[in-house]
């Protein structure tokens, strides 16, 4: 609207006016306008006052136009109102309904119309279809009176399909192959199950943050010059679809060369300071290493008392033999404290979850390694969709006030999980899970479970991470479980119990378990089946005939104290390339109950990526277990190890064995080592992301529990012999979680195992 | 494939019926007690007949009713439409005051962002600005007061969070926050004593005399005066009172008192 | 390997900062050498206190313990003028366990039901 400034040309200097009238107002009442207008009858006013009453009077935006007129001593104030939205309407649209884009655009019914809304409410639905994917959309804002000033605003909308990222292509990359880059970046070729995911389609904002991806990655594998010359996306008008090239200069691949600490604080001796980086003269150069290696010196000089303590690098780099040459230069920096810590945005989550991942307190020095610090351990808490930390200036100079600003994601998952071994066939399971439950950060899971041979899961745990005011995730889990009688057993079990847990982490990678459990098991055998005398000592049967003549039914308590050691440096939990996991367990049972043994169990894997161009990983298993009692009926056969696949792959089941019925045992003691090769698999399955692997497996189980071993008439057949296999598999990482298929041919085994050549299991067993 | 919604806004029937008999109607509906409904007649009247006097005066029952029904947000976008559109209307403080009420409803617990309170005070600032000698601003400035007492409620919570953790210099702070912006809320005695409790806690006794002397002259009968008289008088030499067993104390540990 | 982590909190001396503000210098002074005070008397702002604290956490899991304490109150007398130091160490501490009751406050507490249904609303379906 253009408000008009007719004045005649005497009024230049000071006029006055005896009366003010309203021209053209419908809706509004007159009073309400005068109220806006800043000449007073009877006072004198200039130019400045009318310019301010059209200001004041455009800002409500009612009006579409106003204009100010003085007719002898009357101010005139004729106005035209903007029209009332009877109903907003969007025709044309597909893919995004209606109910959406009306909570997109902010005009709605009964709001007054403004020239500027429509136009900023056009480009919310632009930009809500570009975050769909689709830029090549168009739309139309059309209104339409419908009489008594009011109208009907009608977008016509032309959506058109999903541009999508038809080819990724990578120029002047020699140290990697495009495979390895396109694994680095978000943005994904659009391949045959596209459908299922988003990020296949093109979308600058992705783009830009693919470029910064690609630099990080290789500026930590030594590329210290590395640099996208450019990222470009072209549209294919015909098809619809983009095809992106990123052009990059890799330069050199550069090691450290000699590292120094050039510190300015007097009483500090900078060679003590050498053990905690982790840039080593001779490495290949690795930014996220100097990142680190920033963060433990400033943590480690603060703790000698200077907290204002400022690390800077400089790198400089000698061509000749592609070293740079490193120093740290330590000095102290501004001296400011930190007034306050106001955090904002926490509609959900209690103020203290957030405040106690910061180390230092209100009143403490600024150190904004610290604040980087919290800043990580907010984002790992997975409850926020951003962290944003910003400092202003508090109530004096030397006073910084932290701003944490956090806008918070739903931390609450309803999943339904389809599982499939060949072992234990299809199992179903519904979970619901709560990882910031009443804003408290604590983590609940409720989980039901079923499989087709009548196995019931139910699940409930709940964990404080801060139990007590610490580190210390205390929580308590229960559950109860059935498992039918399937072929290898023909018992069923009812498990019931509760498990207290505590866990402490020692260093940010090894961390110490500690929990007490409670099992109340019972199991069954109906009247009319033959089973393998253990299994007939263990439902209490008198005597050993078979078929059975009656049903027998044993419960048995197992209460048991078990300690964890958990170390754990792997870097993906799904596609595992490099570090160390390490799980020792032992568990005592025998606080009370009928169990009474001492088991101990050790897991451990380790993780290489032998080349990163064929993205070819290495990792080694090696697995060990014993169970033993002080006194002998102590132990039951459910009580012994079972194992199969998980030990040597080839074998449905192996080790001591009933020899007449063929029942599957137990055994008190195993080991198994495990070799494999796992790679990408190019060209056909690129865009699936299926991964190829070979593998050998050798291991042994052996010796069935005691109270077995002397059941009277029970031939068993148990050796100490390795079992062994070679064979491949195909890995595929689906959006339905890791699948996994092996081939294993066995090359050693007792007459009496039962192999499995071919077996197929989804989820990542850790 | 044409589109099915290209008339639709033509299908789009204007209820012919008279503002009065909508008005009466949706009068009828409320004062029934069935807020949602009336709601929607109300807005359904102002949508047809914007023009009308009922308009004006459904806009404010809308108001009302959208908050009767727990629609909050709603209830401040009417009510706001009718205090831009009708400033100076005999239904504006009133429709303030639905604006700001609808806030203050929101208020959540002192543990998290306290911003629908400081929203709620604005709003009841506004009405006590705009509306000086409107009925509203009794109410209003009672509602501040409340309104207060959460944000002291809030700075105390993070206060003790420090003093728990033995971070004496932010509780201490925090506590001042709520003795010198916050003197006409609840938690004034409480911050005092929390103070005393500070500067015990780091052997500054005279310090915590005097603030334990403010408390004492402020609020002589508070319980919280007696409890700094008794820490004063032992000298922290015996405890407090025992706050519970090690298993009240891990029980707090699960409900985050403990944290 | 050693995983106890110290850390320093509040008030950091500057060097040879006790000696420039003797009795006697200005309350500009010891703004200047010492820098805000981190809290002041709480009746009159006549007094500065500078509180540094030493705390070490043996494990990533303990709760950080107070090793060392220093209380620095700068009084100053009515004309601004410093009057006398006092410094209190770790020592001089009170033992004692805080009050647990706390001043009740209103405002609508997250029900349970509240975040189940909040939370399940906007829950992403991941297939396993």
């Amino acid at each position: 609207g253009n408000g008009t400034l007719s004045l005649t040309p005497t009024a230049a200097q000071a006029a006055t006016v005896s009366s003010i009238q309203v021209e053209g107002n419908r809706r509004i009442e007159s009073s309400t306008i005068i109220s806006y207008v800043t000449v007073i009858p009877g006072r004198n006013f200039g130019a400045r006052d009318l310019n301010e009453s059209l200001q004041s009077l455009f800002a409500t935006g009612l009006f579409a136009d106003v204009s100010l007129e003085r007719r002898g001593n009357v101010l005139l104030v004729q106005v035209v109102e903007n029209p009332v939205v009877r109903q907003v309407v969007f025709e044309g649209n597909r893919r995004i309904d209606d109910s959406a884009l009306s909570t997109v655009v902010q005009l709605e019914p009964r709001r007054v119309l403004t020239e500027s809304a429509v136009q900023s409410d056009t480009q919310r639905i632009l930009e809500a279809y570009r975050r769909n994917g689709r830029f090549a959309a168009r739309v139309e804002p059309k209104l339409i009176e419908v009489g008594d000033n009011r109208v009907d605003l009608v977008y016509e909308i032309e959506e058109d399909e999903r541009s999508g990222v038809s080819r990724i292509t990578f120029i002047g990359n020699q140290a990697f192959s495009d495979g390895k880059l396109r694994d680095t970046i978000t943005t994904e070729q659009s391949g045959l199950l596209s459908f299922l995911s988003s990020a296949d389609v093109y979308d600058p904002d992705r783009l830009d943050a693919d470029r910064e991806r690609l630099r990080r990655f290789y500026l930590s594998e030594g590329y210290a010059d590395f640099r996208v010359v450019s990222a470009v996306a072209e549209l294919d008008r015909e098809q619809n679809v983009f095809f992106i090239t990123f052009t990059v200069d890799e330069g050199p691949r550069y090691q450290f060369g000699n590292v120094e600490i050039d510190s300015t604080l007097r009483e500090l001796d900078p060679e003590d300071l050498y053990s905690v980086l982790e840039t080593r003269p001779g490495d290949t150069y690795d930014a996220t290493a100097v990142d680190r290696s920033i963060e433990a010196l400033t943590i480690e000089v603060s703790s000698y008392g200077y907290a204002f303590v400022q690390v800077r690098p400089r790198g400089d780099r000698n061509a000749a033999d592609n070293t740079i040459d490193l120093t740290y230069f330590v000095d102290e920096g501004v001296r400011a404290y930190v007034e306050r810590i106001d955090i904002s945005g926490n509609t959900r989550t209690r103020d203290y979850v957030i405040r106690r991942e910061f180390d230092f307190a209100e009143g403490d020095a600024f150190n904004r390694v610290l604040v980087d610090r919290a800043q990580r351990r907010l984002e790992a808490l997975g409850f926020f969709e951003r962290v944003r930390i910003t400092t202003s200036q508090g109530s004096a100079s030397d006073r910084i006030v932290l701003n944490v600003q956090v806008v918070e994601q739903s931390t609450g998952d309803f999943s339904f999980g389809v599982g499939y071994s060949t072992t234990s066939g299809v199992t179903l399971e519904l979970s619901v899970t709560e990882r910031n439950f009443l804003g408290r950060g604590q983590y609940v899971r409720a989980a039901v479970g079923g499989g087709l041979d009548e196995n019931r899961t139910f699940d409930f745990s709940f964990t404080e991470p801060y139990f007590l005011g610490r580190r210390l995730a205390a929580g308590f889990d229960l559950y109860r479980r059935e498992s039918g009688d399937s072929d290898d057993n023909a018992y069923t079990t009812i498990a019931t119990g509760g498990a207290l847990r505590i866990v402490a982490p020692i260093t940010n990678d090894l961390n110490f378990g500690l929990s007490y459990g409670l099992d109340v098991s019972e199991y069954d055998l109906d009247a009319g089946s033959s089973a393998s005398r253990a299994v007939l000592q263990l439902v209490g049967a008198p005597d050993f005939t078979t078929p059975t003549a009656a049903n027998y039914s044993n419960e048995r308590v197992t209460s048991s104290l078990t300690w964890t050691l958990v170390y754990d440096t792997i870097d993906n939990r799904t596609t595992p390339r490099d570090g160390y996991f390490a799980r020792l367990r032992q568990t005592v049972a025998g606080l009370g109950g009928d169990a009474e043994y001492v088991q101990t169990t050790l897991d451990a894997r380790a993780f290489r990526t032998l080349s990163t161009d064929l993205d070819l990983v290495a990792s080694v298993r090696v697995q060990a277990g014993n169970v033993w009692s002080w006194d002998e009926d102590g132990l039951l056969i459910v009580d012994g190890f079972f194992k199969g696949a998980d030990l040597v792959r080839g074998f449905d089941s192996l080790g001591p064995r009933d020899a007449n019925t063929l029942d599957a045992l137990g055994g008190t003691t195993y080991a198994g080592i495990s070799g494999e090769l796992n790679f990408a698999l190019p060209y056909i399955t690129e865009a699936i992301g299926i991964r190829g692997a070979v593998f050998a497996d050798a291991g042994t189980l052996f010796d069935p529990v005691g109270s077995v071993d002397n059941i009277a008439g029970l031939t068993v057949n148990d050796d100490n012999s390795i079992r062994a296999s070679v064979g491949a598999s195909l890995i595929w990482n689906s959006p339905f979680g890791p699948l996994r298929a092996d081939y294993a041919h066995v090359l050693a085994s007792e007459t009496y195992d039962r192999e499995e050549a071919f077996r197929f299991s989804a989820g990542a067993r850790f | 494939c044409a589109s099915t919604e290209a008339d639709d806004f033509a299908d789009f029937v204007d209820d012919t019926r008279p503002p009065a008999v909508m008005f009466n109607e949706a009068l009828a509906t409320m004062e029934r007690g069935d807020y949602r409904a009336a709601a929607e007649q109300f807005d359904e009247l102002e949508q047809v007949h914007p023009y009308s006097e009922y308009a004006k005066r459904s806009l404010v029952l809308g108001a009302f009713s959208h908050f009767s029904s727990g629609r909050y947000p709603e209830a401040v976008n009417a009510g706001r439409r009718y205090v831009t559109l009708h400033p100076s209307g005999e239904d504006a403080a009133y429709a303030q005051f639905i604006v700001a009420q609808s806030y203050y409803n929101q208020i959540p617990d002192v543990n998290r962002d306290q911003e629908q309170t400081a929203r709620a005070i604005n709003a009841f600032r506004d009405l006590i600005r705009r509306y000086p000698d409107s009925e509203y601003v009794g109410p209003a400035q009672e509602q501040i007061r409340f309104a207060n007492d959460q944000l002291a409620g809030s700075e105390m919570r993070v206060g003790r969070y420090y003093l728990d953790r033995r971070n004496y210099v932010a509780s201490i702070n925090r506590f001042r926050v709520v003795i010198e912006e916050y003197q006409t809320t609840r938690h004034v005695e409480e911050a005092l004593h929390r103070v005393v409790e500070n500067y015990m806690s780091m052997g500054v006794v005279d310090e915590a005399q005097t603030a334990a002397a403010v408390l004492g002259h402020n609020f002589p009968d508070s319980e919280w005066y007696q409890r700094s008289y008794r820490l004063l008088q032992s000298g922290g030499l015996e405890p407090q009172e025992n706050s519970g067993s090690w298993i009240s104390r891990a029980f707090a540990g699960f409900t985050g008192q403990g944290s | 390997c050693n995983t106890t982590e110290v850390r320093n909190h509040g008030f950091i001396m500057p060097d040879s900062g006790l000696e420039q503000v003797p009795v006697g210098s200005s309350k500009n002074q010891v703004l200047i050498v010492l820098g805000t005070p981190q809290t002041t008397a709480t009746l009159d702002n006549e007094v500065f206190y500078y509180i540094s604290q030493r705390s070490e956490q043996t494990f990533a899991f303990s709760r950080p313990e107070i090793t060392d304490q220093r209380v620095l109150a700068v009084y100053f007398d009515e004309n601004e003028l410093v009057a006398r130091i006092a410094d209190y160490g770790l020592q001089d501490g009170v033992i004692f366990d805080f009050v647990s009751e706390t001043t009740p406050t209103g405002g609508a507490d997250l029900t349970f039901i509240g975040q189940i249904l909040g939370g399940l609303g906007s829950a992403p379906t991941s297939v396993f």
